[in-house]
């Protein structure tokens, strides 16, 4: 991935706007920058991801200060971004056998370029960010990489944690979680127990969860109130539905965008209620490989469509 | 007389320092304008060249992407017109159930919507689901089912004949209200059942079970097979509401606009599905 910035004249956009979105690469990078921008980098192409930190080396391309390496990029609008961004982030193990590694070390550089979400979202004003972390099939893996993947994410939330309380990131945690390592069910509620009055992003990890999984709690919970005699079953409606499902946690249940990555086009299982009429950017990138770059062109692809259909309810 | 002289001679003196000075001084004004001059001009220069450089830039891009685009027509065309021999014969084993979204504006092009099912007809797609959201499309079922000849509604469709020996496609017409209402329909379904079941002594807690709500999904009229692929026509890159339950392992693809789909575009994706393996997460 390639970051191309210079000191731009604004343009007119609309000669853009009919070209289909495509994953990152150097020339959506110039595709997107139409704004003036007040260049104070000394080099003009940098490719860093999470990935290349852990086994790579980290590369000293830039001279920029943290400040301006989170600060929302010029070819963003403040106003345009995203209030709800769901993601699955697919392609850890695929990633690993590219190199040779095992999996385990695929999911280690797969919870360091979340890390890095997390932080670009915090900086850029986006209010939830729900990510699809463990799929209710993903229990059918081998139960050696199904172990892995749970102590690694154990560590990584208690790592984090003193980091996401100083960014104030409220973190919730939703699907079947009595399927979850006890110790992991433990911590579950103890971060979400810290967490709870945090009013930055809302960070929601979906663990042991699936889209129809949710809708069949939600009936079971509104069955449950039909025999206490609150609601009639001819009274359930959608509305009913959606109060009663895992998502009700947060003010904005709805993404407006969702990102998959490693180049498949579909769904699996996540979200389903709520994906209604949520933009969908299926993304080439694998997981670990997934940085700033292709965040910023996925966002702007979102921004130009929200440019020319205006808003719509989330 | 020297005094007199003096004041001259030391005027001339002075004024000829003070002149030296202005001189010299005029001489500097000059060298700092010619200086600043030259910087505005460079200046001005370097700044031309990037606005050069940028234009030229976007103008590479641009022409990246219509020859991009040329490329896609050019498939497009070669597909359609049988030359590669690679889209002529496809495996639609895996393809059990096509299912196409429509932007409702888009729907009212009822010969567009023909024209797209005579293609896939045309290349043996056995089930097609058919959706927009405002149901444009079911009320023009009857005008889209005379023209294809050869569809059925799943209604009277065969269901009994193996999917691969059926001689006719089956045409199913959805609508927002097969969605999330289908889906709260089958919730009071359900407990209702449930409610009946407790009134007659069984206390037990609500086991409800995905394949429980598929079939009350049935029961209610809102079933249907799973779509393997779903093509979504129209300016968003979002499924519009489809019916949810029915989109788990879906593959979803953004064809663009009704008025200007292709032939090639349509096969193409539909070849591409056909190379999906999918692990369904395990």
């Amino acid at each position: 991935m390639v970051s191309l910035q210079l000191p731009l004249p604004k343009i007119n956009n609309r000669i853009f706007l009919h070209f289909n979105p495509k994953p990152a690469s150097f020339f959506s990078r110039v595709r997107n920058c139409s704004r003036a921008f007040p260049c104070k980098k000394k080099s003009i192409f940098a490719s860093w991801t999470a990935a290349d930190a852990i086994f790579g080396g980290e590369e000293e391309t830039t001279t920029t200060t943290a400040e301006e390496e989170w600060s929302l990029p010029s070819e963003l609008r403040p106003e345009l971004m995203p209030k709800h961004v769901a993601v699955i982030m697919d392609g850890n193990g695929r990633w690993a056998r590219q190199r040779n590694l095992p999996t385990s070390f695929g999911h280690k550089a797969g919870l360091r370029a979340l890390t890095d979400l997390i932080d670009l979202s915090c900086k850029w004003g986006i209010r939830v960010l729900t990510v699809f972390a463990f799929s209710t099939e993903n229990w059918l893996r081998p139960k050696l990489e199904v172990d892995i993947f749970m102590n690694l994410f154990e560590c990584v939330l208690k790592e984090e944690l003193k980091k996401l309380m100083r960014q104030d990131v409220r973190i919730s945690v939703i699907g079947d979680s009595k399927k979850l390592p006890k110790s992991l069910q433990k911590l579950k509620t103890e971060v979400e127990d810290t967490t709870r009055n945090n009013s930055g992003l809302q960070l929601i990890f979906a663990l042991s969860y699936t889209g129809q999984y949710d809708i069949v709690e939600a009936c079971k919970s509104i069955a449950e109130k039909t025999k206490d005699g609150m609601i009639q079953p001819n009274d359930i409606t959608e509305a009913v539905i959606e109060q009663e499902l895992e998502t009700n946690c947060t003010k904005f249940p709805h993404p407006d965008l969702l990102i998959r990555t490693s180049g498949e086009q579909r769904i699996s299982n996540f979200l389903l209620w709520q994906l209604a009429y949520t933009e969908l950017a299926f993304v080439k990138s694998l997981w670990p490989d997934f940085g700033k770059a292709d965040f910023v062109d996925v966002l702007c692809s979102f921004q130009q469509r929200q440019r020319r259909y205006g808003g719509r309810d989330s | 007389m020297l005094p007199v002289h003096i004041p001259h001679v030391r005027l001339a003196h002075l004024n000829n320092g003070c002149l030296h000075l202005q001189v010299n001084l005029r001489f500097m004004d000059l060298g700092d304008e010619i200086q600043r001059v030259l910087r505005s001009v460079g200046h001005n220069l370097v700044k031309l060249l990037r606005h050069l450089l940028w234009h030229l830039l976007h103008l590479a891009v641009s022409t990246w992407y219509f020859g991009l685009d040329l490329a896609h027509l050019l498939q497009h065309y070669l597909i359609s017109s049988g030359l590669l021999r690679n889209y002529k014969v496809l495996n639609l084993s895996n393809l059990r159930c096509l299912a196409i979204v429509v932007d409702s504006e888009e729907a009212q092009h009822t010969s567009r919507v023909v024209e797209l099912l005579s293609w896939l007809s045309a290349i043996g797609v056995k089930h097609v689901c058919l959706y927009d959201m405002e149901g444009v499309l079911k009320e023009s079922k009857e005008i889209i089912l005379k023209k294809l000849g050869d569809a059925r509604p799943p209604e009277v469709a065969d269901e009994r004949s193996l999917f691969l020996e059926r001689k006719h496609m089956v045409l199913e017409f959805v609508s927002l209200s097969d969605g999330k209402e289908g889906v709260a329909k089958a919730a009071s379904f359900l407990c209702s059942n449930y409610l009946k079941g407790a009134s007659s002594g069984e206390d037990q807690e609500p086991v409800f079970t995905e394949p429980e709500m598929t079939s009350a999904l049935r029961a209610i009229g809102c079933g249907g097979p799973d779509p393997d692929l779903l093509l979504v026509y129209g300016s968003a890159r979002c499924h519009l509401g489809f019916p949810a339950w029915r989109l788990r392992y879906t593959e979803i693809v953004h064809m663009g606009s009704l008025k200007s789909m292709k032939y090639g575009a349509m096969i193409k994706s539909i070849r591409k599905f056909t190379m999906v393996h999918q692990n369904y997460g395990s």
